[in-house]
């Protein structure tokens, strides 16, 4: 069935160095995006440094875009990569928000 | 040797535990330079030790150890987290003794006999043949009757004495982890069932119950090193769990990929391995964040002194978030999708994946636990680094990165050649081993893997010697 068919291109030679290094920044704006919203919640940076942390989840998004585009990846996969996206987006505004609810927990 | 430190029978078993882990851990250390040399040299121990042996016996070695020091590392936290000692530790004892005794048989076996005739006295007592796990069945049987023993105790010891929330993942986790071992232990003739089942073992081990290990672990070191509030450490623990489990289990999707499964497989590797980089975010968002909050908290009080009573140790948790982080994060991450899959898969990729993502999950931890085990043992109550801890820290680092990086570069090779410019091919697949850069990759590769071997020696000689020294806080 064409609909299941995942591999709808090959890989340009020419584009693996892209999508191997774009994959790595996604994590590692992905990091940075964690870390430095985290850093900003428990006061080791400044609050006006917090849309920093935006511009880097930001730019996992498009590096996600990047490497999704190369690979040829069909709808199935471009919308798992989506879901991870916002998946990273939520997760430390989910974490945070448990932790401190545990702290408060914690002084009463 | 005997000391006034160990208060409970249980944390005697862990240190004979780690030691033995040790030792295998440098035999898996000694066989990975065996075959590195042959990727070089491939007329070194021809006939003797061949390329396969080495092999089995580097990454059979590198499994044994782990497991080990994970049996280990549970047998010293049960008493500090119960209350009490462990729950019939005389059995624990006498399985130590069995599992020893089966593992350098098995040993000796792959050593010495090495392959057998196509009938099942090879499956029996010679090897099964499936990767990582390639004991013979009579070995297979006493594993899993010494785990059952393990499990045992931990299950008597949490329901008996105070059962935290890092004892109850523990139960839950280690119940998982043995139980998912009886299902690479049947027999079948059809390749894609045997290898579906195989990946049960590895992926559901590695994935999922391993790095919940981890999490429950981290979890423990948080709290004796840096005095991190339990509830805390717990609530992330928990969080840790769900997340894991939750994109793991499924993850085992991308090993089913190319095996003869259904295409379905396809779709659901892609979506839960995009998924699985997340819990590994947050693990090593949760050192840092608790580390900073402790550190914080000691210095708001006016005491600008580190709140580390372990720094050889913590140093080697640390090294842990970021090793899962980039290891299994980052290199797994790389060609985790189908798409891409299809080029890197099998190449010297997954090898740089596997050495980084072994390393950078598991083999920190349990370095870490090995340091905490000697401080317990000395009675250490802060225990500072040495120049050899240090060094050995360093070097293995060093070492380890360097092999990663070179086997990385030879698997973009072989990606360009044998697969992207070949197709696949029979004849691009020795056109991709014999480029200039993949040479190059393999000889660095062997390089740094000395300077591992070395970094390795320079830890043991830490661990044997680092309690004596007299710069700690006792």
């Amino acid at each position: 069935m064409v609909e299941t068919v995942i591999m709808t291109n090959d890989i340009l030679a020419e584009d693996f160095l892209t999508i191997f290094i774009s994959s790595t920044l996604v994590l590692i704006f992905g990091g940075f995006y964690v870390g430095i919203y985290t850093a900003v919640k428990v006061n080791l940076l400044k609050k006006w440094t917090m849309p920093i942390a935006y511009i880097f989840w930001a730019l996992t998004g498009y590096c996600m875009y990047v490497m999704g585009s190369l690979m040829h990846i069909n709808t199935f996969t471009a919308k798992a990569l989506v879901v991870a996206a916002f998946g990273l987006l939520l997760l430390p505004h989910a974490v945070y928000y448990m932790q401190h609810k545990v702290h408060e927990e914690n002084k009463h | 040797m005997a000391n006034n430190y160990l208060t409970t029978e249980s944390k005697k078993l862990a240190t004979w535990y780690f030691t033995f882990a040790a030792i295998i851990f440098g035999a898996q250390l000694l066989f990975g330079l065996v075959a590195a040399i042959q990727y070089v040299m491939p007329g070194f121990l021809f006939e003797i030790i061949d390329f396969s042996i080495a092999r089995i016996l580097h990454i059979n070695a590198l499994v044994v150890w782990m497991v080990f020091a994970m049996i280990g590392s549970v047998y010293w936290l049960l008493p500090d987290e119960t209350g009490i000692e462990t729950v019939g530790i005389g059995l624990g004892k006498l399985l130590y003794w069995v599992f020893v005794a089966a593992i350098v048989i098995v040993i000796l076996v792959f050593l010495l006999v090495q392959v057998g005739p196509a009938d099942q006295t090879t499956i029996w007592f010679i090897t099964e043949g499936r990767e990582y796990i390639e004991a013979p069945r009579w070995a297979d049987i006493g594993i899993v009757i010494v785990v059952l023993g393990f499990i045992y105790n931990l299950y008597a010891t949490g329901m008996k004495g105070n059962r935290s929330g890092i004892i109850t993942v523990l139960m839950a986790d280690m119940l998982a982890f043995a139980g998912i071992y009886l299902a690479g232990m049947g027999y079948t003739d059809n390749i894609s069932v045997d290898q579906y089942w195989w990946w049960w073992v590895i992926h559901l081990w590695v994935e999922a119950t391993w790095e919940v290990f981890v999490g429950a672990i981290a979890a423990y070191g948080l709290i004796t090193m840096i005095g991190a509030h339990r509830k805390v450490v717990e609530m992330w623990l928990w969080i840790e769990v769900a997340m894991l489990f939750g994109s793991g289990i499924l993850g085992i999707g991308h090993h089913y990929f190319w095996i003869g499964t259904p295409e379905y497989w396809w779709e659901i590797g892609a979506l839960f391995s995009a998924l699985e980089p997340l819990p590994l975010v947050a693990m090593f968002v949760h050192v840092l964040y608790d580390w900073g909050k402790m550190q914080g908290e000691q210095n708001a009080q006016g005491k600008e002194i580190s709140v580390i009573t372990n720094k050889p140790a913590f140093t080697w948790f640390v090294l842990n978030a970021f090793g899962n982080f980039l290891g299994a994060g980052i290199w797994g991450f790389f060609h985790t999708l189908p798409q891409v899959n299809l080029y890197t898969h099998g190449t010297q990729f997954t090898s740089a994946h596997g050495h980084l993502a072994f390393f950078g999950a598991y083999a920190t931890i349990l370095i870490g636990m090995f340091y905490l085990a000697v401080q317990g043992k000395n009675g250490i109550k802060i225990m500072k680094s040495t120049k050899k801890s240090i060094w050995a820290t360093s070097m293995i680092v060093g070492g380890v990165m360097g092999m990663t990086i070179a086997l990385t570069i030879a698997g973009y090779v072989q990606v360009l050649v044998s697969r992207a410019q070949m197709g696949a091919t029979w004849a691009g697949y020795f056109d991709g081993q014999a480029g200039m850069w993949f040479a190059q990759g393999m000889d660095w590769r062997l390089l740094m893997g000395v300077i591992t071997f070395v970094g390795f020696l320079i830890l043991v000689a830490d661990l044997l010697s680092i309690g004596k020294a007299d710069h700690h806080e006792r």
